[in-house]
């Protein structure tokens, strides 16, 4: 019941530890969040959008957000989803992709700016990933990944900062 | 794009792509939905197309904002608005600035917020509040174990500053969702 689950590992937590015990008095968080992890990342049925392409948006959030440990976790995700070398390098990019597919490429680039500019999406861009063949529950599950990557390096980065202070 | 009206009044959202009809939706769509504050919005009815990740976020959401002990639910309600405030979204800031309003009968602070900014005067212990959010939802990476001292300070203990993350990160979830799957309108 207190395995350790992927953000005590980006905070550096073991559960039996200070913090990773305070975690454990909310399990519903440690559950859902957990959760959300695995239907965003490793569904069973992945449906519409791949597994390769999930990790891929996942791991240019964590890039995005500078989180040295989701990034790595992530860049594992997308090795065993399958993806090449060429794709790997490209969604561990902050910047512009031109090695992925056209349809990759437009993925990474709406997850970019879900994660950096959320305030700038328009109409147009959701119309435009569905003419890419996008449904809409894939335009759904990338903005959730999306959401969910930028709450869990904010949890893992304020959990990591309270276990500093509270081993100092 | 256009500066943010930011408000507490009430503000609706439409949805920019076709939602999940209740009529036509899975028995799975309708217990999601029923678990969600709001089952016929167009945000859950949005949201419900991915039923999978629905049935995981509300009841995080729910616990986040709502469970028992540790945080009080205004400073839970405070932070949030903060995060809507810098990453501009009108929809969240506003049911939450009146969530917040309704908890503390203090709807003029939530007004300075949006009118002088987040530099705004405030007791110390919503100082504390505001700029830890602030922080985490700008610079996650450079948050520190010095940013746990004003916390402290106004006395937080562990759960509480658990919390607090908890808060802020939910909204740098739930800002993303609301701002990039449709749009809020402004009230009549």
């Amino acid at each position: 019941m207190n395995e350790p689950d992927i953000v005590d590992a980006a905070a550096g937590l073991s559960s039996g530890s200070p913090i990773g015990m305070l975690r454990r008095q909310r399990d519903v968080f440690v559950r859902h969040t957990q959760g959300s992890h695995d239907v965003l990342v490793v569904p069973r049925d992945p449906a519409g959008v791949s597994l390769v392409e999930r990790a891929a948006a996942a791991l240019r959030v964590a890039t995005i957000e500078r989180d040295p440990a989701l990034s790595a976790h992530y860049r594992e995700q997308l090795r065993r989803a399958g993806a090449d070398a060429a794709t790997i390098a490209a969604a561990g990019q902050d910047a512009e992709v031109s090695a992925a597919s056209p349809r990759l490429a437009a993925i990474l680039r709406h997850v970019a700016l879900v994660a950096t500019a959320p305030g700038s999406a328009t109409r147009a861009r959701l119309d435009a990933l569905q003419q890419l063949g996008l449904a809409p529950r894939d335009i759904v599950t990338l903005a959730q990944i999306v959401a969910f990557v930028s709450y869990q390096v904010r949890v893992a980065a304020g959990l990591r900062a309270l276990a500093q202070e509270v081993r100092a | 794009m256009s500066k943010p009206n930011f408000t507490l009044e009430a503000v609706e959202w439409a949805a920019w792509m076709p939602t999940v009809e209740a009529a036509t939706a899975t028995p799975r769509q309708l217990a999601a939905l029923d678990a969600s504050p709001q089952r016929d919005s167009p945000y859950f009815l949005t949201l419900a197309h991915d039923v999978d990740s629905l049935e995981q976020r509300s009841p995080l959401f729910h616990a986040v904002m709502y469970a028992p002990r540790g945080l009080p639910r205004a400073d839970r309600e405070l932070a949030t608005v903060v995060v809507s405030i810098i990453n501009g979204c009108v929809y969240c800031s506003s049911v939450h600035a009146r969530r917040f309003a309704e908890l503390t009968k203090q709807p003029e602070i939530i007004q300075r917020l949006y009118d002088e900014g987040l530099g705004t005067a405030l007791q110390p212990r919503q100082r504390a509040i505001v700029d830890f959010a602030a922080k985490l939802t700008r610079s996650p990476q450079e948050i520190g174990a010095a940013d746990m001292a004003p916390l402290r300070d106004v006395g937080m203990d562990d759960l509480q500053i658990h919390d607090l993350i908890h808060a802020v990160a939910m909204f740098a979830n739930a800002n993303r969702l609301m701002q990039t799957l449709g749009e809020p309108i402004p009230p009549g």
